[in-house]
């Protein structure tokens, strides 16, 4: 991102009132109708401003063109591939053909050629049907199976010309393979601003390592304004969140304030340097955030019910139901977008020891979430997406004579599951052909399911542009995504 | 005419013009478009879909199984434009765009015209003249300089006349204070001081800011500020990187000490070029008893050794990661030093740019022989020791010396061995003890030829075997550890034994201490015998290896005949391929070289380059904002000697970048963007300046250059700090930031938060980003607190000691600038207003007691004692805190 990429003219610059009477993160006013390209008002709006000057961008709500069902989003990001077949998306088929060669006639697109193989593998584990849907599920997520009339399984996820992880993970949070462009919490955050002037608008939480390819939390070339903000998953969880002991309280509010006289007579002095109203404007939030994001991660204050709920109690729910409980506290709080960052389901050998292990620290958490949001009301208004970038083959991975079997990447035909902002309770949307390996029915490719995502909150995917030069940047990036209207309610 | 400047790192999709008055053509327009969705499927690839060919109009005319795909003038009737309008093709999800759809239509509807006669056949490689007319392949030619009304140099002239085009002219020259400012930062990267200010301000003379200029451009720092940058286009790292491993390089130092001395000593920039990509090749063989120069040499191919290469940890597949090696290294020196990505001519023909994947595989062809996936050598195999001749016979002596003192060890092991033995034999019942003995003395002889020979022997009989086994204490070897294992019930033996050990040992140590110290170099050379050959993969899939290519350049670059290497250079013991290569690269007539040197260069100076994608020179990349003047200044460049330093006096003595930053309202109307140059721009510190800049002010940067870098370690709360959780007594954690470790996997937080890039593999364009956690940096970290309070103490030491004088005093360390009254009149209240609430926290403490001779430990260096915080002096450092924290230290203005 470029220093230059707000100007405004000069006699804009920031007064004092302005700067106190306007909330910290706006830049200056706009309303999103200036964001949307083409057509009646939208553009209207966008032909009053002179062809050189460029818009000013802010974090103040706004209101969505058409009616939202989501205002809030949680997004649960299993990186690695969780394997449907053993988990969302029984294949009866596989037991037949169990130790036997692959009988399909398609050909199995291996990505890793080590160790593959055409021997198909059934799921060890079984399968059920659960509530009053019926949804299906395996042994391994009780707890998912528990809220199986709360949610929408998609077992017909598709992504176009992508096999590995980070491109996998690009797409699934940008819309594309392409490096550098903004994560859909950027473009959310870009669209319709934060419900919260004391907290960052997108928090990413991640669990364990960085998922490879890192940061995918990142503005692309949204102005930095949307960047995520990363979050750890012990404390300290945001860097240098508490001031110096014999600073606390009045005495840096003493400090801000000489800051900000500092700062906005070098403001005066160099009108219409946005970068330097973004600055002052970022001592602002980062201020609040002291406190807010302190309260916000203080799990204490919740109740020991609630803290049981989430597994906090549990050594082996323990890391993912504090990164929930905190997502659930965020979106309360007001932060639009929060995504929980687990890399660890790229089980390529070892699945079926491995994958319970997993799913003992995954299952209970992500539903006492839902479950969480529902009794308290937020779940009608906040997405929620649990799920990965692939899936597994059908057939076995094993490297070397003394592993034990495991799945391939699959990106072809997987599942995830969805629940809150407007999408469907105790249903299953698409299907893979019987062996698992591709999506036929209803598919689902990365771009449809963000262009339906956009949809909940009341945004159309290829109106919301950014204009990069001579480019209208949408998340969309010239793909055909579709909304899926099936899954909605 | 359209003045959108255009921040772009990436290209992405064809920009078509649309109602263009001239008839479409099919080199012009349509072939662009067919060559990025059609021609792999429909041309590149040996068996043509369909047995159509769309590479030429004629081909599309005679069409393929179906038919023709275009019928002149009806495009209702044509194939092509039927199937992209309906999007039955292109297959897959990448379709056509309506703008591209409706070019095709136009064209066949205005009779499905060429510009010219189409060539009877066509290669792999074809490019039609259009590709080749794309400016940047295009040699340099240095243009007349204009001559509008104003300014000095010829960058203002060429600058003003297009500026004044459009009804501007530059701003005012800004202040001297400004200026200052604004040259320290930029030349060497830390801020003035305020003495450097009032003299400057006071100086008279003409040529001041020209002097100045000089002074800079020679300072031991200008190499620090502008190697830094040169390292952002190496990739420059400590670490490994590629995966988790990331294990340390201790060697990549070297490079970039040998980066900050060449451009210190302002070595020609073509000298520079050629020794990083073959400097070993200039270097005879073996590489012993290395003469400084060729020290140099070899450290400079360092550069390419900066990209990651897992291949010396536990990675999954040992081939792959040959192969990243290669790809990262292709990538970086097209990057750098081409202005061009070539890597998507892996797997096929560059979609949009004129290089066929031939050409990469030419290019990939010249480093094949050193980076050979065949014959790899890992990390540490690749190091080229800087041992000479006698240093090595020297060491061996020193080695000899020393184990001729331990030679006395194993005499005495062996006497207590005996003693042993005979003292536990006379615990055996007499009886037995002949038989015992005799098994005993078996086993020393048998573990004294396994001690001596190395070789596993049957040690015992069956019987001596059960018999000693019964008696464990009379199998008595030699071996230390059990010596003094048997000796622990013997103390007095023990300790006779112990101290012995340790004091020949000691002895050892002490003579080994006196080898001399074996240093290495990171460097990529080639190793003599078969060289390889470099093979087509097709679609990039090394299991498919396809014909076999030559080392050459990109075919669209040869502008003055093509640079191939027939066969590999006779009279040297490596190929020459690197060098050859390097030479055609710092040709004068190699189109690219210099151009992309002088707009990084511009870049740096202006926040922006006159072509605003540095690394993307190619037709998807931004078009010259000034192109008369980029190629001015990359033939001054060469026609000067390549030198670095002469560029900068051009670029710095010029009227435009002495403007004032200010923006006033006749520009912005205009131009807001400042693509023109009507003023200087505003721009924040790279993330080394941002932290050099606070250290400096504080007082406490430690200028030490050169060397093993400065470590980086989590301290705490997880931080990742330079240095350790304490002061070192060197202060080592201060010394500038280009000597700071940089591990891939683990940056220094100061330096990460201000948007220090990820080398992966180079970094081209820096972010500038304005986030939460900067703010917090700034407001809580221990780093700023610790700057804070030693500004403060720099204060107090340096200023009276009324409150006036100390905040004019803090400001001008950290502004250069004087502060306005008003500023002045706000800090003062503030040292007061923080007085009043610090009082009661802080309690003053007595002063330590001075630390005497006899407690200070050998060699540790005086440390002086802080006085110990008073409210007084906590005030004062949270004011210095607030001083390092404000936009007026982040940015040049």
């Amino acid at each position: 991102m470029n220093t230059e990429f707000q100007n405004t003219a000069p006699g804009s610059c920031f007064s004092r009132r302005h700067f106190l009477g306007s909330g910290a993160m706006s830049l200056g006013p706009i309303a999103l109708a200036s964001l949307l390209k083409k057509d009646g008002l939208a553009a209207a709006e966008v032909h009053t401003k002179p062809p050189l000057e460029k818009l000013e961008y802010d974090l103040r709500p706004k209101k969505s063109p058409k009616d939202p069902t989501a205002k809030a989003m949680i997004s649960l990001f299993m990186g690695g591939g969780p394997s449907h077949l053993d988990l969302f998306d029984p294949k009866p088929l596989l037991e037949k053909y169990d130790g036997k060669t692959f009988p399909g006639t398609e050909e199995i697109l291996y990505d890793n050629a080590g160790g593959a193989s055409k021997e198909v593998m059934a799921s060890p584990f079984k399968f059920q049907k659960y509530g009053k849907s019926g949804l299906e599920f395996s042994e391994l997520v009780p707890w998912t199976a528990k809220i199986a009339d709360d949610i929408t399984v998609v077992r017909s996820m598709n992504l176009v010309n992508v096999r590995n992880h980070e491109g996998g993970m690009r797409a699934m949070t940008t819309g594309t393979n392409v490096q550098f462009r903004p994560n859909l919490g950027s473009w959310l955050s870009y669209g319709l601003g934060s419900e919260t002037e004391n907290l960052p608008a997108f928090v990413a939480l991640v669990i364990g390592n960085n998922p490879p390819g890192s940061p995918f939390w990142n503005a692309g070339f949204l102005p930095s304004i949307y960047q995520g903000t990363h979050v750890r998953e012990a404390e300290p969880r945001i860097m240098n969140l508490k001031p110096a002991s014999h600073l606390a309280g009045k005495s840096q509010d003493l400090q801000l304030e000489l800051l900000q006289k500092i700062n906005r007579r070098h403001l005066a002095e160099h009108p219409g340097e946005n970068d330097l109203q973004a600055r002052i404007a970022n001592y602002e939030v980062a201020a609040r955030m002291q406190t807010a994001a302190t309260e916000a991660f203080d799990l204490k204050k919740e109740s020991e019910a609630t803290r049981m709920l989430y597994g906090i109690h549990n050594a082996a729910t323990k890391r993912m139901g504090e990164a929930c409980l905190i997502a659930r506290r965020l979106v309360e709080r007001g932060v639009r977008y929060v995504q929980i960052w687990n890399y660890s389901w790229d089980l390529h050998e070892n699945i079926n020891a491995a994958l319970p292990k997993l799913t003992m620290s995954t299952d209970q958490p992500s539903a006492a979430m839902v479950m969480d949001l529902k009794a308290r009301g937020m779940l009608e208004s906040t997405h929620v997406y649990w799920g990965g970038e692939m899936g597994r083959l059908p057939v076995i991975q094993s490297r070397g004579q003394n592993k034990k079997p495991g799945r391939d990447h699959n990106t072809f035909g997987f599942s995830i599951w969805l629940a809150g902002g407007g999408v469907k309770g105790g249903h299953a949307h698409g299907a893979t052909d019987e062996f698992g390996l591709n999506a036929v029915e209803d598919i689902v490719h990365h771009y449809d399911y963000l262009a339906t995502v956009m949809h909940m909150f009341g945004l159309d995917a290829e109106e919301l542009t950014y204009r990069r030069g001579r480019r209208e940047e949408s998340i969309l990036f010239n793909q055909p995504g579709k909304v899926v209207d099936g899954i909605l309610a | 005419m359209n003045l959108k400047f255009l921040h772009i790192i990436l290209p992405l999709l064809p920009v078509i013009a649309v109602g263009e008055t001239a008839p479409l053509t099919f080199e012009k327009q349509v072939r662009p478009i067919l060559k990025a969705h059609c021609f792999q499927c429909h041309g590149e690839e040996e068996e043509h879909r369909g047995k159509l060919d769309t590479r030429l109009q004629r081909f599309l005319l005679k069409g393929g199984e179906s038919g023709p795909a275009v019928v002149p003038g009806v495009p209702e009737e044509s194939r092509m434009f039927r199937y992209v309008r309906d999007g039955k093709m292109p297959k897959g999800d990448k379709k056509l765009t309506s703008d591209e759809v409706a070019t095709i239509r136009d064209w066949i509807a205005g009779g499905a015209k060429t510009v010219r006669p189409e060539p009877e056949s066509i290669g792999p490689g074809y490019l039609t003249e259009e590709e080749r007319a794309h400016w940047a392949f295009q040699p340099v030619k240095k243009p007349n300089v204009p001559n509008p009304a104003g300014g000095n140099t010829p960058i203002d002239k060429f600058l003003l006349e297009r500026l004044q085009k459009e009804g501007l002219n530059f701003s005012p020259q800004a202040d001297q204070v400004a200026l200052i400012c604004r040259l320290y930062l930029d030349l060497i990267g830390l801020p003035p001081p305020p003495e450097e200010v009032d003299e400057f301000v006071a100086d008279q003379r003409p040529d001041a800011y020209e002097l100045l200029v000089e002074r800079l451009l020679s300072s031991p720092h200008y190499g620090e500020r502008w190697g830094r940058h040169w390292l952002d286009v190496a990739g420059y790292s400590d670490s490994e990187g590629y995966d988790d491993d990331d294990s340390l390089r201790p060697n990549a130092f070297r490079y970039r000490d040998f980066v900050v001395k060449s451009f210190n000593e302002d070595m020609p920039f073509d000298q520079f070029i050629r020794e990083q990509l073959a400097g070993d090749e200039m270097v005879p063989m073996p590489y012993q008893d290395l003469k400084e120069d060729e020290i140099r040499k070899l450290t400079a191919t360092g550069f390419l050794r900066m990209v990651p290469d897992g291949t010396g940890g536990r990675i999954p597949d040992q081939v792959l990661g040959r192969h990243e090696v290669m790809r990262a290294t292709v990538k970086q020196v097209s990057s750098a030093l081409l202005g061009l990505t070539v890597a998507c001519a892996e797997c096929h023909d560059h979609r949009y740019d004129p290089i066929p994947q031939d050409d990469y595989y030419r290019l990939r062809a010249i480093f094949e022989p050193a980076i050979d996936w065949k014959r790899w050598r890992n990390p540490s195999q690749r190091r080229v020791s800087l041992l000479t001749t006698d240093e090595i016979r020297e060491a061996a002596e020193i080695e000899k010396q020393a184990q001729e003192v331990e030679s006395v060890i194993q005499p005495k092991l062996v006497e207590n061995q005996k003693f042993i033995f005979e003292s536990e034999l006379l615990t055996i019942p007499e009886e037995l003890r002949e038989q015992v003995k005799a098994a005993g003395l078996a086993f020393q002889a048998a573990a004294e030829e396994n001690r001596i020979t190395r070789k596993p022997i049957e040690m015992l009989s069956p019987e001596n075997e059960k018999l000693l086994a019964k008696y464990p204490s009379l199998k008595v070897d030699t071996v230390e550890s059990r010596i003094l294992l048997f000796l622990s019930k013997y103390e007095n033996k023990l300790k006779e034994l112990t101290d012995f050990l340790a004091d020949v040992r000691k002895r050892a140590a002490d003579i080994r201490k006196t080898k001399p110290e074996e240093n290495f170099v990171r460097a990529l050379t080639e190793t003599p015998g078969p060289v390889p050959q470099t093979y087509i993969f097709a679609r990039g899939n090394r299991s498919q290896p396809g014909k076999v290519v030559t080392p050459g350049s990109l075919s669209v670059l040869s502008t003055d005949g093509p640079f191939e290497l027939q066969s590999d250079a006779p009279n040297l013991p490596s190929t020459g391929r690197r060098l050859a290569y390097a030479e055609f690269l710092t040709r004068r007539s190699h189109p690219l070289t210099a151009r992309v040197l002088v707009n990084r260069v511009w870049m740096h100076h202006f926040g922006r380059g006159i072509v605003a994608s540095p690394s993307n020179f190619g037709t998807r990349g931004e078009k010259p904002t000034h192109p008369e003047l980029l190629d001015w200044l990359a033939a001054e460049f060469m026609d000067k000697g390549w030198s670095m330093k002469h560029l900068h006096r051009l670029v710095v003595n010029s009227a435009a970048y002495r403007q004032s930053s200010s923006r006033h309202g006749e520009g912005q109307k205009i131009d807001s963007e400042n693509v023109l140059y009507w003023r200087m721009p505003i721009r924040r510190l790279e993330a080394e300046a941002v932290r050099d800049t606070i250290l400096a002010v504080s007082g406490t940067l430690n200028r030490l250059p050169f060397g093993a870098p400065v470590t980086v370690t989590p301290d705490a709360n997880q931080q990742m700090v330079v240095g350790t959780d304490k002061p070192s007594p060197g202060g080592d954690e201060n010394r500038r930031s280009i000597y700071v470790q940089r591990r891939r996997t683990s940056p220094a937080y100061v330096l990460e938060v201000f948007d220090e890039p990820l080398m992966e593999p180079i970094c081209e364009l820096r972010d500038s980003s304005t986030v939460a956690p900067q703010a917090l940096l700034l407001m809580n970290s221990s780093f700023i607190l610790e700057q804070a309070d030693a500004f403060a103490r720099r204060v107090i030491d340096e200023a009276e000691p009324d409150s006036r004088s100390r905040v004019i005093r803090a400001w001008r360390l950290a502004y250069g600038a004087t502060p306005s009254d008003s500023d002045v009149e706000d800090m003062v209240q503030y040292l007061g207003k923080q007085f009043d609430l610090l009082k009661d926290k802080i309690k003053p403490m007595p002063k330590p007691a001075q630390v005497t001779t006899a407690m200070k430990k050998e060699g540790e260096p005086e440390m002086k004692e802080p006085d110990p915080p008073t409210p007084e002096s906590k005030a004062l450092a949270s004011l210095c805190q607030v001083l390092l924290a404000s936009n007026r230290l982040l940015y040049v203005h």
